[in-house]
Order: C-alpha cells, then structure tokens, then sequence
C-alpha cells in the first residue's frame, strides 16, 4: 500500500490504496514531483531502494536496507497491536486508580504536617509521585492516543487534561506534530535542545552557551513551565515571529488565552487555594506543594533528556528527510532516541519513556507494551548495523551532562 | 492578576446560567464541575472519580444508564434473549423504541442499537427488558455473547449472571403504535362505542429479528389503556427464511388471549413478495420493519395504491452492515458525509482530510501522517479505513483521524 501522506501544503493527488504491504510517508514539504508517488504497489520496493540510494549520500556511516526494515518493524507493531486488549485497559485504569490514591494520600498528609512532620515529607512524596504518574504514564500516553481504542469518554487524547502548567490541547498539538513527526530534525524539531540549549554543532555557538549548564539547571527546576511556554511556541506568540513552515491553526489570542488560563489555574490550585484549604496549616501546604512539584519538575526533565540528548543520539537535516520512506523515518526516530535501563516501577514512573526509542517508532502503541517489543526492537537494530542506544540511568544521565557540556564550547 | 484572570469567568458563567435556568441544581453542578477544573485538573467530578467507581462498579459510567444482566438465552442457532433489569431511574420506554447497548469487549467499549423486544408491563410488573439479539459470526458484540451465555450455562444459576451488569441508553424513537383510530370513511359517535370492524386496523410487516418492536407492542395490547384499544384489529404479516421465525410460541399465545390479532408466518421464496399479501390490508394503518428491501418493497406498493385507500405508514428499517472487505479498496465510490451537521460528497479515494480541506471546510490537522492527533474527530456512525493498514473500523462512534481514514459507507462526524 502506498500511501500520500502529507503536512501542511494541501496535496491533490491521489491516494493509492492498493496491496503492498508497506507504506511510504512522503513529507508535503519540498517535494518536486509528485506524480512519481502515484506508482501502483509493484513499483514500491524498486521506488525504495531508489530512494535508499539517495540517502547513501547523507554522512551516516552505515546505511541500513530500509524496506526491509519497515517490514520488520512493521509486524512487530502488527504483532503486538493484536495483543491489545482488556488487559492494557484494566493496566491503565490501574495506573489511574493509583493516581488517585497517591493524590488523595498526599494532599491529606500535607496538612497533618504538624503533628508529626515525616507525615509531611510522605505527603510530598506521595504527591509527587501523583503528579509524576499523571504527566507521565496517564497524561503523555493518554494524549498520545495510545488508548483511543478503548472509546471510552475520559480516557483518550482529546479529553484529557493533565496536572501540570502547560495546556493538554497545545502540547498535544505541538509535541505529537513537531516533535514525533520531525524527531531530531534540525530547524523543525525545536524540542532539540527547547530553543535554550546547543547540544549539537548543527547550532552556531553563542556566548550564551558558556552557562548552559546553569540554563539547564534553571529549565529542570521549572520544567513545567518551560514545556508550557515552549510547546505554546511561545516566542512567536510574544514577539510576533513567524516562520513560514509553520501554519497557526490557533489565532494568537487564544493561544495566549490558554497559556494564562492553565498557567494561571496551576498556580492557583497549589499556591492559594490548597493552601487556604488547609486553614492554619497554609504554609505546610504551600511548601508541600512548591516541593512536589519541584520534584515532578526534576524527574520529569531528567527522563527526558536522558530519552533525548544522550551522547549518541544523532540529528538529521531537512535535506536527509525529503521524500522519506517509512523504512528511513523509523531510521531516524530509532537513532534519535536512547533508553533507560531499570525495573518495572522505574518503567512506570516514567511512563515507559526509559523505552524512549519504541516510542518513537511506535508512538500510540500502550506504552507498558514497549517493555516486550524492546528486545525484539533491540534484535532488528543488531541485524541492520544500526545502534540502539540504551544504559543504566547514571551512565546515559552522565552522557547527558557530558553533552551539554561539551557544547557550551564551539 | 493572576486571580482576576482566573475568577471572572467563571463568575460571569455561574451567573449567567442561574440566570438563564433559575434552577439552583444546574448551578451547584457547574459549581462543582468548576471545582473539579480548578482543583483537579478535570472537566467534570465524573471524569476524575469514573475510573475509582469502576473498581467498585465496572459499569459505572458517565451519562449511560445501567442494567443488570438476568438471564441470557438461545432462541435460535443464530438468535440470543437477553434479559436486562434496568436501574431504576431508566424512564418508561414505550413499546417499539430502542436503545443503544454498550459493553466491553476486550478492553473496549462496543456499542450497538436493539429494539427492546418487550412492552411496558414486564418493565412495570418485573422491572426487565428483553433484546432479542442477532449473533452474527464476527460481529462485534459475539465474543461477549457467547462468554456471558457459556458463562450462564456452566453455572446454571441466574445468581451469577445477575452479577453482570451492562450499560444501555434512554430509550429512543417514535415507531410506536398510534392511537387507535376510526376509518375515515366511517361517520361513527366515539371511539369507546366503535365496533371492532369501524376501528381502523393495523398491519404489522415485519421482517426476521425486525419482529421485535411488534412483540412489544403485542404485550402491550393486551394491557391496553383507553387509547389504545384491545378491540383494535392486529394483523400481522412475518416474513422470515423458513423454519427462522422468531418468538412464534409468543406470537400464539398472544393471539390466543386477543381475538382481534391474527398472523401468518410468511416466507418470501415459497409466498411471493410483499404487494400481493398487502393488497388485502387497504384501509388500515402499516407499521414496517426490517431490512432495506423489505421496506422499499412496502414503500414501493402504498405509493402505487389507488389515492382512495386510507393507508398510513411507519417504518423502521435498518440498512445492512457495509459488506467491504479490508483488502481491497474497490473501485471509486461516492459516499455522503455529514460533518458538524452539514454535509458533503466524499470518495473512498483520498482521505477524509484531503476532502474536507479540498472543500474549505474548518478542520485543524497536522502530521498527516496519523501521529498527532490533531485531526481526530468523532465518528457517529459509518465505517472507515485506516489507510496504513487497511482495516475498517467499527459502524459505531468512535475516534478517528481524519488523515488516515478513508470512506467505506456514509459517514456522520462532529468535530
């Protein structure tokens, strides 16, 4: 099956929906000629190793059969799609329950701080550990469409909303868009570093860069907020940049709109009403919450960069990615992401994100499904020379600090 | 600032819709829904408490009604009986309308339309309703079905069937039997006094399972109120495939207890078509259901009666599942689709996206590519394909990308 798909510019031609069982993903943007991708299936492996010669010119080492891989991958998706069922529904309304409690265990433990104060250093963590598993396992793999399947009214992308600083509808249109369709794509990508870090030589080196380090101190600290403005693309809402690539679905005041309304209902919710809630106790509230959510803060960014911006992760050019072929595109979502090795509790409180690199390949797949498809992944990866970027915690967090560093220098 | 930002909205809702309604209730519940915003980042108190009162109750559900299951039953090699005892505040349904039924089948919720196949009285006298249920062979409620029937057989108590709850829907539509009437021809006082051959009588055509709304009906004459006459003439015309009748002990014993119904089991390869069987029920008020073509059929003979005949029709008729196969995209095709209530003509060529884009319709999209999610709309009703791999999708709502679906059937979205 060949199939046109397209981004932003408004593509005419037809859509091809006959047998091959392999889809080609060509990006709307700079490609000259587009009847070349009406070839009925027949044509779809010849037109793939075409293109995968034209990708023998990109200064990756070595260069993968593409087709092959797509086909790989492709049924180890189609293998454990068939597997999903009541069980991934039941994990996750687990997950939800847990959620609750820790909410409930916290919030309530803060208050009686004053009889016992290690009663409220459980209620922080107890919080925190809510918050972490509502960004992370419910409300990024929810808003990924991971459980759509399931029809249910609350638990899929379009209706939830999730206990941090940044807008669900706005993350969703900006993480699940640039950042998982141009993984790593450098000027189009812009999770690549949040516009604040240089972390690759793709970027010219500036004073700034000197204190990166300390910038990425400041973001870990005020991670929400800084995944809120960003994903608000919020330098072009506030100084009224705008690039041509890139459509505004949103007029700017509702972006803004929303950017202040959630903002402001966060802060609201931890710093005052919380807080008032608790009468004389305001304070024990007000610390517990400022406390947890500077640890949500801190994991949460910490997980990331480890998926993220390891030593080894590789960027790619707008040029690599013109006219991609399923088989490339799983290429660059595979090398552009690393993983996190540890046990099934560190898995879930990052949301199965330590499976950085099945998340990419496979976005809306039930995230506590990665933990099987890893290895076979892992197997593929071996087969076609392509390095499968994976470690403890400490050595690819160490990888991390390594590679800010390294390009606060030019 | 922070606070003003904040407050006067909400504020200015709250009063607005006291205003508006005057009515506390609605207020104290959007007070509560703000609350539930405000305090736990969720629109409404069920959205956040759903999933904890599910542990207790796994059909617990927002905006459904429940139903307990009290006994499941075969009625044919392809026909089911289910017996639901509804909760209590699931209103009065009137004999002929259906409902929606949702249940979880592995991990995911199904929805399906069923005529309830029983009248008033049983809901009044023993709080049930029954579904008369077709099995189909990959049908998406089937696997369900068979676990609860398997289920209910191996334990062979209804105790334990009891346990199993399901969700259904208020009860829906307007096929009902009207009030009994006179003919127009005649000149009589009142209907109390009316002899049984002055009232005007009905004809019940029903086709297979679409049986079910007329045996409700039935079981409701027989309780009849003043509006609804037992003396009313009922016949009925019951087209199956031979030896597929449903419900036949049933439809006997409610002739036996009204004289004034009759019925004929009718088969259409060994009785001819519906015309010649009708064109002896001029005068009267028709009531169809069934599949397409019976209706078309019937709709077919009243508009070539004579205009001196007194004849009313109803219908209620089912259009069958798209018959497509995931293979194969077929040849072009137009379909109708209806988005936000205005419609349009898409083929099963281009995807939906690429055709709503084409005719300036409002749509947000993004990848294209059915990564982001930001085309995802509601599907009501059809069935689309998923251009990546092929496969349909469900006849019921559900959410889909409109970058990777392509037409199967006509479609209905909201956006």
């Amino acid at each position: 099956m060949i199939t046109t798909m397209n981004t932003n510019t408004v593509d005419k031609s037809t859509v091809n929906t006959s047998t091959v069982n392999k889809s080609m993903v060509n990006k709307g943007h700079g490609y000259k000629d587009s009847s070349k991708h009406l070839n009925s299936g027949e044509n779809a492996n010849e037109q793939a190793s075409q293109q995968s010669s034209m990708s023998t010119e990109n200064s990756h080492t070595k260069v993968p059969d593409y087709t092959k891989l797509a086909i790989q991958l492709d049924a180890v998706k189609t293998d454990v799609k068939s597997k999903i069922g009541s069980e991934d529904a039941a994990y996750i309304r687990r997950v939800i329950l847990a959620q609750r409690a820790c909410e409930w265990t916290g919030r309530i433990l803060l208050m009686l701080g004053f009889i016992q104060p290690l009663l409220w250093v459980v209620g922080v963590l107890s919080l925190a550990t809510a918050k972490i598993l509502d960004n992370m396992e419910i409300g990024h793999n929810v808003m990924h469409g991971q459980y759509d399947w399931m029809n249910d009214k609350y638990i899929n992308s379009k209706a939830y909303e999730w206990d941090i600083a940044c807008d669900g509808s706005s993350w969703n249109r900006v993480h699940n868009y640039e950042h998982h369709t141009y993984t790593n794509i450098i000027g189009k990508d812009r999770d690549f570093g949040y516009g604040l870090l240089r972390l690759s030589n793709d970027f010219r080196w500036r004073v700034k860069n000197l204190w990166q380090f300390i910038t990425y101190v400041m973001l870990s600290v005020m991670f929400q907020w800084g995944v809120s403005y960003h994903e608000m693309a919020a330098e072009r809402v506030f100084f009224g940049k705008k690039k041509d690539n890139r459509k505004n679905q949103l007029s700017h005041a509702e972006l803004k709109r929303r950017f202040f309304s959630k903002g402001a209902r966060q802060l609201v919710k931890d710093y005052v009403l919380f807080p008032l809630l608790a009468g004389p106790f305001f304070l024990y509230v007000f610390t517990g919450n400022l406390v947890a959510n500077l640890l949500r803060n801190l994991w949460t960014s910490t997980i990331i960069f480890c998926g993220h911006f390891t030593g080894d992760v590789q960027t790619f050019s707008v040029e690599d990615c013109v006219d991609e072929t399923q088989g490339q595109w799983y290429y660059r979502q595979g090398l552009g992401s690393s993983n996190i090795k540890g046990g099934t509790l560190f898995h879930v409180l990052t949301g199965h994100l330590s499976f950085q690199i099945e998340h990419h390949l496979f976005p809306d797949i039930p995230a506590r499904r990665y933990r099987e498809m890893a290895p076979q992944v892992q197997a593929i990866f071996k087969e076609h020379g392509m390095h499968y970027n994976t470690g403890g915690f400490f050595k690819q967090y160490a990888s991390v600090l390594k590679r800010i560093i390294r390009y606060s220098f030019p | 600032m922070i606070v003003k930002t904040l407050s006067v909205p909400i504020f200015k809702k709250l009063a607005r819709e006291l205003i508006k309604e005057l009515r506390v209730n609605i207020a104290v519940k959007a007070l509560m829904n703000k609350a539930a915003t405000v305090f736990f980042h969720h629109a409404t108190w069920a959205g956040y408490w759903e999933t904890v009162f599910q542990m207790v109750n796994p059909s617990w559900r927002d905006g459904y009604y429940q139903a307990r299951v009290k006994s499941v039953s075969t009625l044919n090699a392809t026909t089911l009986q289910l017996v639901l005892t509804p909760q209590k505040r699931w209103p009065l349904h009137l004999a002929g309308q259906h409902i929606a039924l949702t249940v979880e089948v592995n991990g995911k919720l199904v929805t399906r339309v069923f005529t309830i196949a029983s009248g008033q009285k049983s809901r009044q006298d023993e709080g049930t309703i029954r579904l008369v249920i077709r099995v189909k062979k990959d049908g998406a409620l089937t696997p369900y079905l068979s676990a609860l029937l398997s289920k209910t057989a191996s334990k062979a108590s209804s105790k334990s069937a009891s346990k199993v709850s399901v969700n259904i829907s208020a009860p829906m539509g307007n096929f009902v039997l009207p009030k009994a009437a006179l003919l127009d021809k005649l000149e009589t006082s009142s209907l109390e006094q009316a002899a049984p051959e002055q009232i005007k009588p009905v004809v019940m055509i029903a086709g297979g399972s679409g049986i079910t709304p007329f045996i409700a009906m039935l079981e409701d004459l027989n309780s009849a109120s003043s509006d609804n006459l037992q003396s009313r003439p009922v016949h009925l015309l019951y087209f199956a495939k031979e030896n597929e009748h449903l419900l036949t002990q049933e439809l006997a014993e409610y002739k036996r207890l009204n004289t004034h119904f009759t019925y004929e089991f009718l088969c259409r390869q060994k009785d001819g078509g519906v015309e010649q069987r009708l064109a002896s029920h001029t005068d009267a008020h028709w009531m169809v259901c069934g599949p397409q073509s019976l209706y078309d059929e019937v709709a077919n003979t009243h508009a070539n009666l004579p205009p001196a005949n007194d004849v009313s029709l109803d219908s209620e008729h089912f259009a069958a599942f798209p018959v497509a196969t995931a293979q194969t995209s077929g040849e072009k095709a137009f379909f109708s689709l209806s988005h936000n209530g205005s419609s349009l003509s898409v083929d099963n060529q281009q995807t939906l996206l690429t055709q709503l884009q084409q005719a300036n319709r409002p749509v947000t999209y993004g990848c294209g590519m059915g990564i982001c999610h930001q085309c995802q709309c509601v599907k009501k009703r059809g069935v689309v394909r998923d251009t990546r791999t092929g496969a349909l999708s469900d006849n019921a709502e559900q959410l889909i990308q409109l970058c990777v679906s392509q037409a199967v059937t006509d479609l209905e979205l909201q956006a």
